[in-house]
């Protein structure tokens, strides 16, 4: 809720965009007095909801700094206020739009002299396609996108047989949640129909198009972004389209709720900490990626947030039996599984899609 | 009087810096696409065309002007009476005023978020009408829920502008009308209905332009599918990256918003004339 509320507070800055300068943020004030930050500020740009109850200030204590943080909702959002000329010591995108960072040189290396906690991260979520040595990210959370049922009113036969197909069967017509973005329909679409992702052939194109077009018609989902976690919570409909961390929430408070990933493949992404060119902190932003990776920082922010852990001994604890998510199966993504994709940035097909997404909804 | 002209410096500062600035640059951004790393910005009329070219534009402007229209009609509809009301009671004017302002000490966001709560499937609404054996019936995401968050946080406006002016109403007007021979009916229809005439204007257009340009109220209320053309402008700016879209789209609905403004006008000064 929180995220959505900044993003349209925020929005309704950015289309006066002179106003876009300005922006929520949150102050804590450190206290402690342990070297190492000496009084710094370190300037993080995050998603909304991303971070543990206590992470920032046991951070502020133990490098005797001043953590702000903005919140984004979207990587679109957080790529126009950069590019408008903010400064941040920190991001927290997810992997296409870190490419994409990677691409039009707006990223700088990490220092591995200060991240020397990198051998706790997670072999699931290193040296992923976009940055293969971990040369300018390093995961904070990661996941797949799935589909969330309530499970005495789905059949699962139904989900096994037809994967994303579900989402259009006239069965569950005016059950369905659908995630307002462009990005995740047009992957379920494209997977749907045995496509890749990151097509870029126009006829494919045209034809996850269609596919969209017609569930529109014949299944009325309704597309909604992130009201669906509270809606799914409280069973307004039966089926809805979610990300892994968001879904592995839901299922921990409501039994009555699963998490399917379908055959036809699905979208494996991450969100990862890089440091932009012009930092002004880059020495403090490194120690910050090194305490993420730690245990307690990291289980600080698996438990509050709900998203699976980068930190492999984090995951592994909090999904086995005493863990938070045991028997969770939104926590730990589907690894290995040919046709899973980590998307792509392309920017002609991202524009293309964009003008075509809104076709779909105002059609 | 020239004394005090000095203290709207500040004001005409502030409307600079924050109104004409940004509307130059809507239109630079307008009338541009991104072109060469020569040419940084070029002059063209593409982004008009693509909005006058597809069905789908029109579709969405014509929809929320549509949307804009109902929830102005139903808000004079419930709001002249109410109005009336609160103008004519002299001692509780205050507290009724009161009442018609209190939920706009909320910020409007949470209040719409509210309504979220009431109307959807398993909602407070639909468990009550459980109690009384009523199917739950699907509110959310329908027009209905759209045009009741509009009329529900637009509503005060109307209101308030009405009873401003019903309140200021000399009361000798309706003694004379009285005494020349006319019954309620026609005193209302020619003395109060006319003189409140302004009241009504202002009142429709700090409805209609809130309505017509609304993007969040849509967003929760009418679902990711109820695109209106504040929709689309927030998309092309957030999403899309594409400003200069974005900019021929507020540029047009700037245009429209004009015109409807000039119109309503117009029929102020032709009532005013008759009069």
């Amino acid at each position: 809720m929180k995220r959505l509320i900044s993003a349209i507070l925020l929005g309704a800055f950015t289309v006066i965009p002179l106003a876009g300068c300005g922006g929520p943020g949150t102050e804590f004030d450190g206290t402690n007095t342990t070297s190492s930050g000496d009084g710094k500020t370190l300037k993080i740009y995050n998603w909304g909801e991303y971070t543990g109850d206590n992470l920032l200030s046991n951070f502020e204590d133990e490098y005797d700094c001043t953590v702000i943080m903005e919140t984004f909702d979207s990587n679109e959002m957080m790529y126009t206020k950069l590019e408008a000329g903010d400064q941040y010591d920190l991001l927290i995108p997810s992997d296409y739009m870190i490419q994409r960072l990677m691409k039009e040189d707006m990223l700088q290396p990490l220092d591995y002299g200060i991240i020397g906690n990198i051998d706790l991260l997670a072999e699931e979520c290193s040296g992923l396609d976009y940055d293969p040595e971990n040369e300018y990210s390093i995961p904070y959370f990661w996941g797949s996108v799935g589909i969330v049922y309530v499970k005495d009113k789905v059949d699962q036969a139904d989900l096994e047989t037809q994967g994303w197909e579900i989402l259009r069967d006239p069965k569950y017509k005016d059950r369905i949640y659908m995630y307002d973005s462009e990005r995740d329909s047009f992957m379920i679409a494209l997977k749907s129909l045995g496509y890749s992702m990151n097509t870029d052939n126009e006829d494919e194109i045209q034809e996850a198009y269609d596919w969209l077009v017609e569930q529109r018609n014949t299944a009325s989902p309704i597309y909604v972004t992130d009201e669906i976690i509270d809606n799914m919570l409280n069973e307004n409909k039966d089926l809805g389209v979610m990300y892994s961390g968001d879904a592995a929430y839901v299922l921990a408070e409501n039994d009555n709720l699963g998490y399917y990933e379908p055959q036809q493949g699905t979208n494996l992404w991450s969100d990862a900490m890089v440091i932009p060119k012009n930092a002004a902190n880059p020495a403090l932003a490194n120690e910050f990626i090194n305490y993420v990776l730690t245990y307690e920082a990291s289980q600080d922010n698996t438990e509050t947030v709900g998203y699976t852990s980068s930190n492999a001994e984090v995951f592994r604890d909090e999904a086995s039996e005493g863990g938070m998510f045991y028997q969770n199966e939104a926590y730990i993504p589907r690894s290995d599984y040919e046709k899973d994709e980590v998307f792509h940035d392309n920017e002609t097909i991202r524009k293309i899609l964009s003008d075509l997404w809104i076709k779909v909804k105002a059609g | 009087m020239k004394r005090f002209r000095g203290m709207a410096y500040p004001y005409v500062l502030f409307i600079c810096i924050l109104v004409v600035v940004p509307m130059l640059l809507i239109i630079a951004y307008a009338f541009t696409v991104e072109g060469t790393a020569f040419f940084q910005h070029q002059f063209t009329l593409g982004n008009f065309a693509r909005f006058f070219s597809d069905a789908v534009f029109l579709q969405v402007l014509i929809r929320s002007l549509r949307v804009a229209l109902f929830t102005t009609v139903i808000c004079l509809l419930l709001g002249y009476p109410a109005a009336y009301c609160i103008a004519k009671s002299e001692k509780r004017q205050g507290i009724l005023i009161l009442i018609i302002t209190l939920p706009t000490w909320i910020n409007m966001l949470v209040r719409t978020y509210a309504w979220v709560g009431i109307l959807q499937d398993n909602g407070l609404l639909n468990t009550v009408l459980g109690w009384f054996g009523i199917a739950p019936l699907h509110l959310m995401y329908t027009d209905f829920a759209v045009v009741l968050g509009m009329v529900y946080n637009f509503i005060p406006f109307m209101i308030l502008e009405i009873s401003s002016v019903l309140a200021k109403m000399d009361p000798s007007f309706l003694e004379a009308a009285e005494d020349l021979g006319a019954d309620k009916k026609q005193s209302f229809l020619h003395v109060t209905l006319p003189l409140s005439l302004p009241g009504i204007i202002s009142g429709i257009t700090l409805v209609f332009l809130p309505s017509v340009s609304a993007f969040f109220i849509p967003k929760l209320l009418g679902g990711g599918s109820y695109v209106l053309i504040g929709n689309i402008i927030e998309t092309e700016f957030l999403t899309a990256g594409n400003w200069s879209f974005g900019s021929a789209l507020s540029l047009i609905m700037a245009a429209i918003i004009m015109l409807s403004i000039y119109l309503t006008r117009r029929i102020d000064k032709n009532r005013g004339d008759v009069s």
